[in-house]
């Protein structure tokens, strides 16, 4: 019971935050300077053309009217039509996803894969051995990197030697399961190398945190072996804050990585959102952000939930 | 399944790594390279031009002056839309109608001059009859923004260009994943015989030039553009890639703000200084590692001596700058300074913009450049006129007449906001409208060019090239020397696959 109100709780927030993001992304693109006019007719475009193309896309009415009348849509589950293809976007954001969910996934799994054993054992390591040091160095390295600039590079050094790995032309993994890695692999080392540094030293922070606790010192001195009271008491005890990150990070390559998207030409909902963006081809960007808020808060509110299942005492605390 | 896979064995398929996306599926509409090209694919033109900037048949096979103002087309026999349906004069009188009416939106209309009316004395028939004498009418049905559409089924509801496309082209479209691919496959119901040569045309939607790099080498795709100069240098030593450059009637060129308070170039001195100043030799050498070459008002592309013995191009660099800094002088502003954008959409406008910055500092001119995102520039130039230099380039088409009409702000009216009206110009432009190529018309022209010298408010740098890189061992090209229509895969029926 106590669980239920607390999630109630939190999708009440979810919804409120939802309404936010909707306002502030329809306001904000319109003031964006350009419009699809500018786009469509390149530099052609007069004041009768523009105003015949704004007319027929209903962006010659107030400001607010186009607000109310997307809202009004949106409870209809339409969440607008492309003006450059006159689909609806949802389609192709349901074509997309899978795309930006098998990207996300394997940069997540790489990310963890880096940054969750190097956290523990930096973290487990007496303070200034090697093995800690080096984790420093190797978290602060790559959560510096700017994506794009180890995405261009990457691009640089793989389009000269291909070393087996593609850049670009994106294969979906149901036609050619190698083929697809062959060319995911690039993009997901991209993002992970940023993501595993941030969970590396989150991990890294958080084990240490629970080191100095009393419960690891008396483990310690009944005789438990390190890889036992590790396994056993620091990990549970350490996982709220990896936690958060993980969840945090996954929301945000799920709202699409749309700079290694964009880099690679992979054809998720990051790409798609950026070309429409480019295009200012508004019904999209304004979909692709409410969608990646639904994701984001709704990857969040996992995150809650699961902090009510790791520590019961959180979930109590909010019911109270 | 074995006839199956023998079958798709035997296809032969084209894949294009295509820099851009359309933006829009009205062929009427679209103003963009990127949605002429696959428009080309797909829909065709009452009539082509050549390598020679010459006008030749396209969905009509042939085609009468009978007064200055009466044109009779007649029309290809055999031609059909890819729904079976034949070309039928009624689909060129309601094509042309459609880009006339103001509705549409169409930018091409005013080149297409006043239509009087159109006639369909039969199917295979059209008449024509415009409002004033019109002699660039011809060229401009040539550029695929006059693509004949079919009429009857968007009347009757079946067939919504603005969602679909249904051409008489060579190849038709099986499918598309907007930003990633197209899937075209033969028409077949093309007038061609035998062609096309491919049954299938893959376009790959890769924006990104090493990412086009890295699929011509590993064989994604057969043949593609770009528009950097480097970009032999680039793919190395590959034996199998072949790069081809391209001339056109394009230049690239620099928006001058006259009509800004703000501005420093609202002073036409300190306009003619910046043009004196400006070194498009520089530009042609550092830039393009000199394989452009210079370019005017009236395109180099047409052979023409028209604009060549203004004190712009006639002067040494050092008589120009000399010039510059008497008119800067003059005009009581020795060290004005401006900004000139150079959007970010294409990586070859900054470059020119280094260049053209050093240039203009020789005269004293302080220019700082800004790169911004495609929307806001195009807002920022043609629309709000909020700027003081601008990178950008200009379609030459396929007839001199049709790029200098620009110069008339009244004709053109996308440069309204940022480009001086100078009756004594537009009169000359207006006269050479209506003249036919010839002795007469050339010296008009020229006289036109002194006068746009004189304004300095949209000024030629050097031609544009586009390079078409290809792999030999995968597709045997046909391309045209020159294009003058942005028709760079004019010949595309005739690309053949050798995989």
């Amino acid at each position: 019971m106590r669980l239920l109100v607390y999630i109630l709780s939190k999708l009440v927030g979810a919804f409120v935050t939802m309404l936010g993001v909707s306002a502030l992304v329809f306001f904000s693109l319109r003031f964006i300077p350009g419009g699809y006019a500018d786009i469509l007719l390149g530099p052609f475009v007069t004041p009768a053309t523009r105003e015949v193309i704004e007319r027929r896309y209903g962006l010659d009415q107030p400001l607010f009217a186009q607000f109310v009348r997307w809202l009004v849509s949106l409870l209809h589950k339409d969440f607008g039509t492309s003006m450059v293809t006159q689909q609806p976007v949802i389609d192709e954001f349901m074509r997309r996803a899978p795309v930006t969910l098998e990207l996300a996934s394997l940069a997540m799994a790489l990310a963890l894969a880096i940054g969750l054993p190097l956290g523990v054992a930096a973290g487990a390591a007496p303070r200034g051995r090697r093995r800690d040091g080096l984790a420093r160095v190797v978290g602060a390295l790559g959560a510096s990197v700017p994506d794009f600039v180890l995405g261009t590079t990457l691009i640089l050094i793989f389009s000269v030697w291909s070393l087996w790995l593609r850049v670009g032309g994106y294969s979906p993994f149901t036609q050619d399961p190698i083929l697809n890695l062959r060319t995911m692999l690039l993009p997901a080392i991209t993002l992970a190398v940023f993501g595993g540094a941030l969970i590396l030293r989150t991990t890294r922070d958080a084990v240490l945190r629970v080191m100095t606790e009393g419960y690891i010192t008396a483990a310690v001195a009944r005789g438990g072996r390190p890889t036992e009271i590790v396994l056993r008491h620091v990990l549970r005890n350490a996982s709220i804050p990896v936690v958060t990150v993980v969840t945090t990070y996954f929301g945000f390559l799920m709202g699409g990585a749309v700079v290694v998207e964009v880099l690679f030409s992979i054809p998720g909902v990051g790409l798609y959102v950026y070309n429409g963006l480019q295009n200012r081809d508004y019904a999209i960007v304004e979909a692709g952000v409410l969608l990646a808020a639904f994701v984001f808060v709704g990857v969040n509110m996992l995150a809650d939930v699961l902090y009510a299942v790791i520590d019961p005492r959180i979930g109590a605390g909010v019911s109270r | 399944m074995g006839a199956a896979l023998t079958a798709h064995a035997a296809e032969k398929t084209l894949v294009w790594g295509k820099p851009g996306e359309i933006t829009s599926f009205d062929v009427h509409v679209a103003g963009t390279v990127a949605s002429w090209e696959m428009y080309e694919m797909v829909y065709e033109t009452l009539l082509t031009a050549d390598e020679n900037l010459k006008v030749q048949p396209g969905l009509a096979v042939s085609w009468e002056q009978t007064s200055p103002t009466s044109y009779v087309f007649k029309l290809r026999p055999g031609a059909k839309f890819s729904n079976g349906r034949p070309v039928m004069a009624a689909d060129v009188a309601g094509s042309l109608q459609r880009i006339k009416n103001p509705e549409t939106a169409s930018y091409w209309s005013a080149q297409l001059g006043t239509i009087a009316r159109i006639e369909t004395p039969d199917d295979q028939t059209v008449k024509v009859e415009l409002e004033t004498p019109h002699p660039a009418f011809l060229p401009a049905l040539a550029h695929i923004s006059a693509a004949i559409l079919p009429i009857q089924e968007l009347k009757a509801g079946g067939f919504d260009p603005a969602k679909e496309m249904l051409g008489s082209g060579p190849f038709m479209v099986k499918g598309h994943k907007q930003d990633e691919s197209w899937s075209l496959v033969r028409n077949p119901h093309y007038w061609g015989q035998n062609l096309p040569v491919a049954d299938e045309l893959e376009a790959l939607i890769i924006p990104d030039d090493s990412a086009r790099i890295a699929a011509l080498r590993d064989g994604r795709i057969d043949f593609t553009t770009f528009e950097n100069p480097d970009i032999a240098k680039m793919l190395g030593s590959a034996t199998n890639i072949a790069v081809l450059p391209q001339k056109t009637t394009n230049y690239f060129r620099i928006d001058v703000n006259a009509l800004s308070p703000k501005s420093a170039f609202n002073d036409k001195r300190v306009r003619q200084a910046m043009n004196l100043a400006l070194d498009r030799d520089a530009i042609n050498n550092l830039v393009f590692a000199g394989s452009t070459s210079v370019d005017y008002p009236v395109p180099a592309a047409f052979g023409k001596s028209a604009c060549k013995s203004t004190p712009t191009y006639a002067l040494s660099r050092d008589q120009r700058l000399e010039q510059a800094k008497a008119l800067l002088k003059e005009a009581g502003n020795e060290h004005p300074r401006a900004t000139l954008l150079a959007t970010s959409a294409d990586p070859v406008f900054a470059m020119i913009a280094q260049v053209a910055q050093q240039s203009l500092a020789d005269a004293g001119f302080e220019v700082q450049i800004q790169q911004p995102p495609m929307a806001e520039y195009l807002k920022k130039v043609f629309t709000d006129g909020d700027f003081d230099l601008a990178i950008s380039w200009l379609a030459g088409y396929t007839d001199p007449s049709m790029v200098i009409a620009w110069w008339n702000p009244k004709f053109a009216l996308w440069n309204q906001v940022f480009q001086q009206d100078f009756p004594g110009l537009d009169n000359v432009l207006d006269q050479i409208k209506t003249m036919q190529d010839g002795p007469d018309r050339d010296a008009k022209l020229d006289e036109a060019c002194k006068l746009i010298d004189d304004g300095a408010n949209l000024l030629a740098l050097v031609s544009k090239v586009d390079y078409v890189a290809y792999r030999s061992d995968r597709v045997k090209l046909k391309l045209p020397a020159r294009s003058g229509s942005s028709n760079t895969f004019e010949y595309v029926a005739e690309f053949e696959p050798l995989h």
